[in-house]
């Protein structure tokens, strides 16, 4: 596909290949082409070598998940597939709330494998999907490049998108998510749209829209495309550049896009009942407006038109704002949602939406992340902004509009420094392609004069030899010098290789954990891998009921679905954040508060993530505070955040800890019985500290598996027949003939016995209640 | 006999009646002066003789919250402004709210006007927002904490909730200034463009707007968003001097922010004057005089010299705060 093409781009000059340099520059487009993708691909499978073909983290599950459902039983029952694994007991509409491209894309590739008798598991085909992707997205970005400067800037920025760890955070192999396959959607729309608004033609316009399809239904990012475009055309407006090619391309597009974006399930009527695609609509009205008036312009041409033309455009836009904020007051458009509110008022989500604060993407991102991800092209993509600004044209606007918007989303949220790579990547690009083409440039003038200087005699063979460079008329010394130029070019080489190098040692060490496996090294080197998580899941699925439901915090609902085959309460699609409250509340709870909301929720089994003994920072008594803010939202009167810090506001685990804190669900299931982790037994090398709680005992759970390394533990919810009853002398315990009630009635007589027997209360509650009044009368 | 019953019996509740009522009209008074104060200044401002008649002496069925505070400006608190201001939006959210009644009072005491309570209370700082329960003594939680919480009017009517059960919505007198600067900046710049016009070439100046981009580019790719977020200090100050960079990958200064910002720029400088050295993107046939390439190759080598040592100056800061980052050009 690289070959066509880019072949089709080379094609227009490309007579001989030979006799004609575009032949060659052709050749070197396609060779470079080539091995960005392959090395884009090749830098992407250090998970893979170090591990195995392995699905990561916890979003890719659910996606493998109903992929293999998909390519199991057909495109139809997947989009009616109702899943009652997930948030039980209320279940999930998987096909009306999932973006489908990344399953149908894959599952695609499978079929048409399949046809062809390649016979290969679908869970290859999405581990290798996301790195054979960022090939696609380097041919698009070259594309896109190409489209904004040249064609050289453009094997630049493709060669800097094939490794940039940007990019490659997201399409490791094995991370297998939307935005694998979102980016080059991304950044092929944005180049069709380049492409449709340059020519004005029909044709290219409904490309834009079929590829925006395909991003709408890839990613929720869509929404970006759909801002900044009308963004782009209603700069244009202002910066008087309407013209009939943008009228023809926008109008098509947004037709068009509108109507198969609301095809997308999932997506439905929010096109036109949200405010997030209402700069869209509304751009449309004004492009509508504008259009008629000029068109009565042309009608009469004399007269007053230009001030009525500039009074008439101002009307149609205040009328448009004033329309739809009327709208959104009498509820036809629903407001902004706090996701996206929470971009412009930054500090919304930290007050209103804890969920959405509590995820580690969603903060905002400090310079050395910024380093971190684009090394060298984070100083050098202002030059290529400069540039484009200074030698501005229509699809310049477009570049300048995304650089800036992305650069602002990126530093509200480190998880959206993946839609400013790309437009990194493309002015970086043209930056280090306009120096390139300067300092090689001119490498052959002094050359070309020494000759022509020194011996006259050869002026003619040696200018015929030197045809393809540029001719220079002036004699007199022009440039810079032999000296500067090659150091200049080493400085170049240096910059890119460290940018290379960089890229390389960040993919190997930061982004390719697949972390559910984790590795650790000895002082020697040698390496030891904690297979932990996938014992724990392999041990669910093998040793409880096949409609056991477990319990865990949301961030492992995906994997317990996934690997262990088993009933969720919640999982990482966090729609329901009163039902995540109430696992939340559960945790932090004491037992037996805890245990009247696990029998509310039918719960078999709790799974924890205790990383003391090994030293895991990311394990459940660190999100702990998290559970205890989302609990305390949804119940203020019995969650309190204070009772889980320690008098001076600290959070700890030892024995100066709350005694809310230590006698908590999620402390006690934490540290039951461990005795693991360093010099005195016991010792938790997270915090750093002994446990302040040790050696209690669990009265309504008992502990069912434990790991090798003490990472989940997993503990089965006991039945209300199996705690708490009497203990009896071995010999009183065969009464061999009696009758049962009376026994009871015995049992129950004294109140010591009433008060050990309480957990029973609920099979006789008439019988106790009844006693207990008469007593108090 | 019947009769004698009666007697008694309405004797007695005579008598407790009126015992009754000696005994709540002190508690009635109190609530119906303390109403009354309120009716005027949601903040009850209180010195000793008011501090013992209606927070320490007994017959009391409402809950106090006092700030003891030092606003005298010779006291240079500066804090305790702030804290007053938002103490003032939770008293006027809760006098103003529907679910007001009279068992919790605000109150303020001034060290000036009473630092007798201060020493009763042996309180040796300021500002301090405590509870005074309707029964009991105060307990170490009944006075605020302000580093663990903030001093937000949020975090007040929370940990009030927390201490009393009444639930406070804060309102906020809405803030106009935002909306107030933003129209006045908005009138500024209408009535520059308007005032000139004639003259509106500026608008069209693509330097103008490139150096904005830019610099606005700079800014987030410092980290300034982090910064307006997360507040952290401008340096830190320790025993072996100042610390510009912090350490960890996780955080930053706000100073620290400046000089990458710097960096980049100076970067970004370097190359700009590389490439208009080399003739820029036009590449416009300029008169090539002798002079003329002399300039050019000098304004070059300033440029190269820009890139390396603040492209290595930054990589170097940024391997000091990445552990384990084993690159690095021309500076350790």
């Amino acid at each position: 596909m690289t070959q066509t093409t880019t072949a089709r781009q080379g094609n227009g000059s490309d007579k001989g290949i030979f006799s004609n340099t575009a032949g060659f520059s052709t050749l070197i487009t396609v060779t470079v082409l080539s091995l960005a993708w392959l090395a884009g691909f090749a830098s992407r499978l250090f998970a893979v070598i170090r591990f195995e073909s392995i699905i990561h983290e916890f979003d890719p599950w659910f996606n493998y998940r109903s992929t293999a459902y998909m390519v199991e039983h057909g495109f139809y029952n997947f989009l009616n597939w109702f899943d009652e694994r997930a948030w039980y007991p209320l279940g999930r509409i998987v096909g009306g709330t999932v973006y489908p491209g990344l399953m149908i894309t894959s599952g695609t590739i499978h079929w048409i494998l399949h046809t062809l008798n390649i016979p290969i598991h679908i869970r290859d085909i999405c581990v290798f999907l996301a790195p054979v992707f960022s090939g696609l997205t380097a041919i698009a970005t070259y594309l896109l490049t190409s489209e904004l400067w040249s064609r050289g800037a453009g094997l630049f920025a493709a060669c800097f998108i094939a490794i940039v760890p940007g990019y490659s955070s997201r399409s490791v192999a094995g991370s297998y998510d939307n935005e694998g396959i979102a980016i080059f959607a991304l950044q092929f729309t944005y180049y069709l749209w380049l492409k449709s608004l340059k020519n004005g033609s029909v044709f290219w316009s409904i490309c834009t829209a079929l590829s925006y399809f395909y991003m709408v239904s890839a990613w929720g990012g869509y929404v970006f495309i759909i801002n900044l475009i009308p963004l782009h055309v209603f700069l244009l407006l202002i910066m008087g550049r309407f013209s009939q090619r943008l009228f023809v391309s926008y109008t098509v597009f947004y037709i068009v896009g509108l109507l198969m974006s609301m095809q997308i399930p999932f997506v439905g009527f929010q096109p036109i009942r949200t405010s997030e695609h209402m700069a869209a609509s509304g751009v449309f009205a004004l492009l509508m407006a504008i259009g008629a008036l000029k068109y009565l312009h042309s009608l009469n041409p004399k007269g007053q038109w230009k001030q009525l033309l500039i009074l008439g455009g101002l009307a149609a836009a205040g009328a448009v704002f004033l329309v739809v904020v009327l709208l959104t007051y009498a509820g036809v458009i629903a407001p902004w949602s706090g996701r996206f509110y929470s971009l412009w008022d930054t500090t919304y989500a930290k007050i209103h939406i804890p969920i959405i604060a509590s995820v580690s993407e969603h903060q905002p991102t400090t310079w050395s992340s910024f380093f971190f991800d684009l090394h060298v092209l984070v100083c050098t993509f202002p030059v290529g902004l400069w540039y484009c600004i200074k030698n501005i044209n229509d699809e310049r606007v477009f570049v300048a509009l995304y650089a800036l918007s992305a650069v602002y989303f990126a530093g509200v949220m480190v998880r959206l420094m993946l839609t400013l790579t790309p437009v990194v990547c493309v002015l970086a690009g043209i930056a280090f392609s306009i120096l390139c083409d300067q300092v090689l440039r001119e490498e052959e003038l002094p050359t070309q004069q020494d000759e022509t200087e020194e011996s006259k005699s050869l002026y003619d063979k040696a200018g015929k030899l030197k045809k393809r460079t540029h001719e220079q008329p002036a004699p007199v010394d022009p440039g810079l010098g032999m000296n500067v130029r090659s150091v200049t070019l080493i400085l170049i080489m240096i910059l890119l290789m460290l940018f290379s190098v960089h890229c390389t040692w960040a993919t190997s060490n930061a982004y390719s954990s697949p972390s559910i496996v984790l590795a650790s090294y000895g002082n020697d080197g040698s390496r030891k891998i904690l297979d932990d998580f996938r014992e724990a899941y392999g041990w669910l699925s093998q040793n409880t009921a096949e409609d056991a439901r477990v319990m865990s915090w949301w961030d492992y609902g995906y994997q317990i679905a996934g690997m262990g085959n088993r009933t969720t309460l919640v999982d990482n699609n966090t729609w329901n954040n009163s039902h995540i409250a109430l696992v939340g509340k559960a945790m932090a709870s004491n037992e037996s508060a805890a245990y009247d909301i696990m029998t509310m929720l039918d719960v078999d089994y709790v799974l924890v993530i205790f990383g003391g003994a090994i030293g895991y920072s990311g394990d459940d008594i660190n999100k702990f505070i998290w559970m205890v803010r989302i609990a305390e939202g949804e119940h203020p009167k019995d969650i309190h955040e204070a009772d889980y810090f320690t008098e001076r506001g600290e959070y700890r685990v030892d024995s100066e800890a709350s005694k809310t804190m230590l006698n908590c669900l999620m402390y006690k299931l934490s540290y039951y019985r461990y005795d693991s982790g360093g010099s005195p037994p016991g010792y938790d090398r997270t915090r750093g500290a002994l446990p302040g709680n040790r050696g209690f005992k669990l009265t309504y759970l008992e502990e069912a598996y434990t790991t090798e390394h003490w990472l989940v533990r997993i503990y089965r919810v006991k039945k209300p027949d199996e705690f708490n009853r009497p203990r009896l002398p071995l010999a009183k315990r065969t009464v061999p003939t009696s009758n049962t009630i009376s026994k009871k009635h015995a049992l129950g007589g004294g109140p010591m016995t009433t008060k050990r027997r309480k957990g029973m209360l609920k099979n006789k509650p008439t019988i106790v209640k009844g006693k207990k009044a008469v007593k108090l009368e | 006999m019947k009769y004698k019953l009666l007697l008694f019996l309405t004797v007695i509740l005579t008598y407790y009646e009126g015992y009754a009522q000696t005994r709540g009209k002190g508690l009635e008074e109190k609530v119906q002066q303390l109403t009354d104060l309120t009716v005027k200044k949601s903040i009850v401002s209180l010195n000793l003789n008011k501090f013992k008649e209606y927070v320490k002496s007994p017959p009391r069925d409402y809950s106090f919250i006092i700030m003891f505070t030092a606003m005298a400006p010779a006291r240079r608190c500066a804090i305790c402004q702030h804290v007053y201001d938002e103490y003032l939006i939770v008293a006027n959210s809760f006098r103003f709210s529907p679910a007001y009644n009279n068992k919790l009072f605000f109150g303020i005491v001034d060290f000036d006007e009473g630092s007798d309570i201060f020493q009763m209370l042996r309180l040796n700082t300021a500002p301090v927002i405590m509870h005074f329960p309707a029964k009991g003594k105060p307990k170490p939680a009944d006075s605020m904490d302000f580093e663990r919480s903030g001093i937000h009017a949020e975090a007040i009517a929370k940990w009030i909730q927390d201490r009393t059960d009444v639930q406070i919505r804060v309102f906020r007198p809405p803030n106009y200034s935002g909306a107030v600067a933003f129209s006045m900046l908005f009138i500024l710049v209408a009535g520059f463009l308007y005032l000139r016009r004639n003259n509106l070439e500026f608008l069209y100046n693509k330097q103008m707007w490139a150096v904005c981009a830019v610099f606005f580019c700079f800014a987030f790719v410092s980290g300034q968003m982090w910064n307006h977020i997360r507040g952290p200090p401008f340096f830190h100050r320790t025993k072996n001097g100042p610390v510009y960079i912090n350490g960890g990958s996780h955080g930053q200064f706000v100073l620290e922010s400046y000089i990458v910002a710097v960096l980049n720029g100076a970067v970004v400088v370097g190359m700009i004057l590389m490439i208009e050295a080399a003739g820029g993107v036009k590449n416009t046939e300029v008169v090539r005089s002798q002079a003329e390439g002399k300039r050019r190759r000098f304004q070059s080598v300033v440029g190269l010299v820009l890139v390396c040592v603040f492209f290595s100056l930054l990589l170097s800061v940024f391997r000091a705060k990445t552990q384990g980052y084993p690159y690095s050009f021309l500076f350790k």
